[in-house]
């Protein structure tokens, strides 16, 4: 199993080659740290003054993830997740997949594994680009001095992982609706529609009971404006779990696997 | 032992569509099957069933005598297939089209080029399979199928899109890889006259039923029963009760007398009779069926 499982993937990343997966990947994770390069090097005034405070660090994280765990996260998901799914469905080629000797339990989690690791790939480049948001206007500007303050390494460790844990359920319910749906308008529209309707139900009482919001209210919780009570990152576990469970009970059940 | 074999194969599709009606399918080891039928008549749906693609829903498959659903990767492992348009990656090049499946079925890199030349696409290099030509997709498909050394090889409509130069190089491949490698190879078709040349056995379909089924020798007798005479006189009336009473089975359709063929010599005294009785014979003509005819009598 554990073998079939590694050739399979292996076949994955064969198909992945020449897409727009690593693309799509890079500048999702640049974006931000690209803009905030540039936004620092304009206003210098602040520039030169800002890398010496004591919460430079925090400052800057906070400037990376705010568009990133609302909007680009989220979205980078849905695409992985069509992407790697259509693959299949635009070359005609689930059939020719389905008849490999090979156990559709492998095949599904080898195709979960691909978007495993374009969203491990997304959040290390995104850390590097944040630590380059930081650094880079010193490296060019001699008057800019480096950060006063030593990169907080722990501290942003454990910041991604939150992150990586409250993105689990949309990784796992854009894999349900990808592998579901032929069209992939179908998934990515309804990403879309999910992350909207989460984003307004962010100051809902139940808001943290919508399974796209964990990561906009990851900020809410560093803001302690969450009860304590309520475990976000348990319930984002939760989600993943039951929807990776859906998808690949309603995978093995498909009536014509191409 | 028959390689392949179902029993009873029921499919549908909804309520009111039934494509399968009950397909009873015999392949035995080393035959080259040639399964025809015309346009939906359930070809597609049953190779799909065999392969697992298609949730069965009634009847048994079995390969090598063992059912499939409990033997379903060992089967698969030896089991090469092409179903209906080509499956191929078109942001891939041919060769790292059949890496992705090399990679599965973990057989020797090489067997990636020597494919390749078995079906004439070496040159290709960098080109992406999604700039291929209709043929050259189809030719990268029957690599596909050949690329784990199957001992089945299960096509649909193989020779879709290829020149007639492409289908006598298959027809050649195939029969050598049957005849060389003793590879079973099930293969579906529109037109007898394609792979009547090709075949050993032969199932036809229609409807969702099975016509006929049997060796091609079998189709042809088949063929020569329903061969008849057709003799045109001047007095169809008495003529006819003069051939009865010679304990032949004839009768009269759109003014002729048909009735089954004859050796020669038969013929020359029927007429000698005929004439005798001042009955004028104007046309005696012998109407052969080809193969075609009986395929088209079959799915009528
Ligand atoms: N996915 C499907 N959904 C509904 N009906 C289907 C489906 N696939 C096939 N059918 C129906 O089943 C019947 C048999 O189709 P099938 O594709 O097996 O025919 P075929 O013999 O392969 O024909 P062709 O020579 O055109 O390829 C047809 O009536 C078709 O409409
Ligand atoms: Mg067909």
């Amino acid at each position: 199993m554990i073998t079939s499982f590694i050739h399979s993937f292996q076949s994955e990343l064969i198909k992945k080659r020449r897409t727009a997966a690593s693309w799509l990947m890079l500048m999702s994770a640049l974006f931000m740290p690209a803009l905030i390069i540039f936004m620092r090097m304009i206003s210098f005034d602040s520039t030169y003054k800002e890398v010496g405070l004591k919460h430079f660090w925090e400052m800057i994280w906070f400037r990376n993830w705010a568009a990133m765990g609302m909007f680009f996260l989220p979205l980078s998901i849905i695409l992985f997740a069509s992407l790697i799914t259509n693959l299949e469905f635009k070359n005609n080629t689930w059939k020719q997949l389905h008849t490999t000797p090979q156990s559709l339990t492998v095949i599904f989690f080898s195709k979960f594994a691909v978007i495993m690791l374009m969203l491990i790939q997304l959040f290390i480049v995104f850390n590097i680009g944040i630590y380059l948001s930081a650094i880079v206007p010193s490296v060019l500007f001699r008057a800019v001095a480096f950060p006063a303050q030593p990169f907080p390494f722990y501290p942003y460790l454990k910041g991604s992982f939150k992150f990586f844990i409250d993105c689990l359920p949309i990784v796992a319910l854009q894999y349900l609706l990808s592998l579901m749906f032929k069209n992939f308008i179908v998934p990515i529209a309804a990403g879309f529609g999910l992350l909207v309707a989460s984003l307004l139900a962010m100051n809902w009482k139940y808001g943290y009971l919508v399974p796209y919001t964990y990561c906009p209210m990851n900020f809410k919780e560093n803001q302690g404006k969450i009860d304590p009570s309520i475990h976000l990152h348990t319930c984002a576990l939760i989600y993943f779990v039951v929807f990776m469970i859906a998808a690949y009970i309603l995978y093995i059940r498909k009536k014509e696997k191409g | 032992m028959n390689t392949i074999e179902t029993t009873n194969l029921v499919h549908a599709f909804s309520e009111k569509e039934i494509a399968l009606q009950g397909i009873n399918m015999q392949v035995p080891e080393g035959a080259i099957y040639g399964f025809l039928g015309p346009n939906g008549a359930g070809k597609t749906t049953t190779l799909r069933l065999l392969l697992g693609l298609l949730k069965k829903q009634q009847g048994t498959i079995s390969f090598f005598g063992k059912p499939f659903e409990q033997n379903r990767i060992a089967t698969l492992q030896k089991v090469g297939s092409l179903i209906e348009s080509p499956s191929i990656y078109a942001h891939l090049t041919a060769t790292e089209n059949l890496a992705v499946l090399q990679k599965i079925y973990q057989c020797p890199k090489q067997r990636i080029a020597e494919v390749l030349e078995l079906v004439g696409l070496s040159g290709t290099g960098k080109k992406k399979a999604g700039k291929f030509s209709l043929g050259m997709k189809q030719r990268l498909s029957i690599a596909i199928a050949m690329l784990n050394d199957p001992s089945i090889l299960i096509l649909d409509e193989p020779t879709n899109g290829l020149d007639p130069n492409g289908i006598i190089e298959m027809r050649e491949l195939l029969k050598r890889l049957n005849q060389e490698k003793k590879i079973t190879i099930l293969i579906s078709s529109h037109l007898l006259s394609e792979i009547e040349k090709l075949v050993t056995h032969v199932g036809i379909i229609h409807k969702g039923n099975m016509m006929f089924q049997g060796t091609l020798p079998e189709l042809i007798s088949k063929q020569q029963q329903t061969s008849h005479l057709s003799i045109g006189t001047s007095d169809n009336g008495r003529a006819l009760s003069i051939i009865n009473d010679q304990q032949l089975n004839a009768k009269i359709t759109a003014e002729k007398i048909i009735l089954p063929l004859l050796p020669k010599e038969k013929i020359v005294q029927m007429n000698e009779l005929l004439v005798k009785n001042n009955i004028g014979v104007f046309e005696i003509t012998t109407v052969k069926n080809d193969l075609e005819t009986i395929f088209m009598d079959l799915i009528k």
